[in-house]
């Protein structure tokens, strides 16, 4: 099982759409990073004079005119107009602040969470592509049927794709993960703020987008095993994406906990948050809406992708078990 | 040493088409292929001889019967005797935007055997420098040549090959007879299927036939063609007329064929001309007419109502 596994690793490095796969990996790297240094980059002498001009008018507006405003607003107060409303909110007249005017500063720490939850949807989707590739690619050349004739134990076949397709998207992803992290530290150190950085928090973040890549090559080995096909592999996916994700999930609310988007993202994201609308009747007839906001937890979600894992792996070995190969 | 290399009883696999119907590949088969030599697989065209050899290497699972290959049970037993047995089901397939070679190293390397042994195979099978190029820029012979290299890895007692020339031009039918001749000298055993008897009958020391998923008749070709008919021959004589006119006489079943008659039933062509130049007809020209396979299987299936 591991000289397999080897020789499945070799395979999978010496094939070409592997290679395209990892070009396209370090090109959208380099996009990111360089999306990030530009939106780092500090605002020109004259732009951030024009942000200091419109603040100063502002503030003077409102040192001018909010206490009055105030008074205006308590004066003409009608508790009926607008039922469950608080006076002290509606009649507040909060003071500009220099902060919100311009471009606000890169802060690392805010910075690299997003940074790592984009990557970790393309390299999901890079080892999702080329794990499918990787075995389908197998099926439909014919070349399983051979393959089984030097070693008929399906199991151990299984086990070193799966293996294989995992154990290659790690270094991968730790290489992806650890670019973006040092380049946005050193974009943040230069153009803006390093402060305030939790590393257990980044390297946190950084080490579940390297598991959730090797994930994906595993379900993509499994897919492609299963429907022998990367297009179907691929289309698969597309559907899922499209029907369940998007509309099944737009018209019933209540099972995003369930889909798998959002489990993902509470993985990635250490606990997640999604909407729900809440509706209800007014005493006075009205019918009024609220979104209410839930969370996810990373535990929901790390359970969710466990077992997701788990049961497609063993469903797709139980089939490779059976299959007639030909 | 077992006797048999192969042996199955009851061999059956259905198989379920897309429209749900379903398809009897094999039915019962019995199949016995000693030990050492060249044993021919025949049957005509979807008769079962893939799906058989499929079910041997475990590709696919039998419906109903027992298989052994070298005494041990398969597909159960297969991982111990695996590294004997090296087959070519159907074309070659390999990956095919892999060198010839680099598909053979991984081979190689899959089942342990070091990598010197490669460039061996491949200049045994005269591949030697177009290990280098695409298995998909091969033709057809290459292809062949390379699955041979790649079951040579293996160093294997037991040979499957499955329609080995399909496609090949005469000289490469001819190196594959060689090869397998070759084989079956050093004293192992090869299994080739073919639907051509002339192909198998030149290299084969034994043969089974098998129609429909059956077994039909095994013996050696000589045990098989002489059981199965006798020989008709085609002799040209000056005047045909005549010379029909008197074997018809005698019983025999006499057609004409162009500038020649065909006599069916003919155990001893000498019988033949003595009748013949009895009556003053000279013969110039008898060539037995070989059975040929199918005339074989129309014969032995007949009874069956299966052909
Ligand atoms: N995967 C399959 N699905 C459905 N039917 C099949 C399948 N493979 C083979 N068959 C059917 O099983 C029968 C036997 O096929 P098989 O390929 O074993 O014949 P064969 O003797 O090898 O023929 P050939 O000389 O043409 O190679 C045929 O009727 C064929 O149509
Ligand atoms: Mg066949």
């Amino acid at each position: 099982m591991i000289r397999l596994t080897g020789v499945e690793l070799r395979r999978l490095t010496a094939r070409r759409i592997t290679l395209l796969g990892v070009a396209g990996v370090v090109l959208i790297t380099a996009f990111l990073l360089f999306v990030t240094w530009r939106e780092a980059e500090p605002l020109s002498a004259l732009e951030q004079q024009q942000a200091r001009t419109s603040f100063e008018q502002d503030h003077k507006m409102w040192n001018d005119t909010h206490v009055q405003n105030e008074a205006e607003c308590r004066k003409t107060w009608d508790p009926n107009v607008n039922p469950g409303a608080n006076i002290d909110q509606v009649c507040s007249y909060s003071e500009p602040k220099a902060s919100d005017y311009g471009k606000p500063q890169a802060v690392f720490s805010q910075l690299v969470p997003q940074l790592l939850h984009g990557a970790s949807y393309f390299l999901l989707f890079a080892g999702f592509l080329i794990g499918a590739s990787f075995v389908a690619a197998e099926f439909s050349s014919g070349a399983i049927g051979n393959w089984l004739t030097f070693e008929p134990r399906r199991m151990r076949v299984y086990g070193s794709k799966i293996a294989a397709a995992g154990l290659w998207f790690v270094p991968l992803g730790v290489v992806v993960t650890a670019v973006l992290t040092l380049g946005t530290y050193l974009i943040a150190a230069q153009l803006g703020s390093t402060a305030g950085t939790d590393w257990s928090d980044v390297i946190g973040t950084a080490v579940r987008v390297v598991v959730t890549t090797a994930m994906g090559a595993v379900l993509g080995a499994v897919v492609g095993l299963v429907l022998r096909h990367t297009a179907a592999a691929i289309g698969l996916v597309m559907g899922y994406i499209v029907l369940v994700e998007g509309v099944f999930g737009a018209f019933l609310q209540k099972v995003q906990p369930w889909l798998l988007g959002k489990n993902f993202d509470a993985f990635v994201l250490h606990d997640t948050t999604y909407d729900i609308e809440a509706c209800t009747s007014q005493p006075d007839g009205s019918y009024t809406c609220d979104y209410i906001q839930k969370t996810l937890t990373f535990e929901h979600g790390a359970w969710y992708l466990a077992i997701l894992t788990l049961v497609l792996v063993v469903v797709g070995g139980v089939i490779f078990q059976r299959r007639d190969v030909n | 040493m077992p006797d048999l290399a192969i042996s199955t009883r009851g061999l059956r696999k259905t198989y379920r088409t897309r429209r749900g119907r379903t398809v009897v590949a094999v039915q019962g088969l019995d199949l016995d292929v000693p030990v050492g030599g060249v044993h021919g697989f025949l049957g005509p065209n979807g008769s079962g001889k893939t799906t058989s050899i499929r079910m041997l290497l475990g590709l696919i699972r039998a419906d109903a019967g027992t298989m052994t290959v070298f005494d041990r049970p398969v597909p159960a037993r297969l991982p111990e005797i695996v590294g004997r047995v090296g087959a070519i089901v159907e074309s070659p397939k390999f990956f095919p935007a892999f060198t010839g070679r680099k598909n053979l190293e991984l081979l190689a390397a899959a089942i342990g055997v070091p990598k010197q042994r490669v460039t061996e195979v491949l200049e045994q099978t005269s591949l030697g420098e177009r290990g280098k190029d695409r298995f998909k820029g091969y033709s057809l012979g290459m292809k062949q040549r390379l699955a041979i290299a790649a079951t040579l890895l293996k160093d294997p007692d037991l040979l499957i090959f499955d329609e080995p020339t399909n496609g090949l031009d005469p000289a490469g039918i001819r190196e594959i007879r060689e090869t397998m001749r070759g084989l079956g000298d050093q004293g192992k055993t090869v299994l080739v299927s073919s639907h051509i008897l002339a192909e198998v009958e030149q290299v084969a020391d034994t043969v089974s036939i098998i129609g429909h998923g059956r077994l039909l008749a095994s013996g050696t070709v000589a045990e098989v063609i002489g059981g199965g008919t006798t020989a008709t021959v085609k002799i040209g004589v000056d005047d045909r007329e005549a010379a029909a006119r008197v074997l018809t006489a005698a019983g025999l079943a006499v057609r004409a064929d162009g500038n020649y008659l065909l006599v069916d039933g003919i155990e001893n062509p000498a019988e033949l001309t003595k009748r013949l130049a009895d009556q003053q007809l000279y013969v110039n020209e008898l060539v037995p007419i070989r059975a040929d396979l199918e005339s074989v299987f129309l014969e032995l299936t007949a009874g069956e109502g299966l052909a």
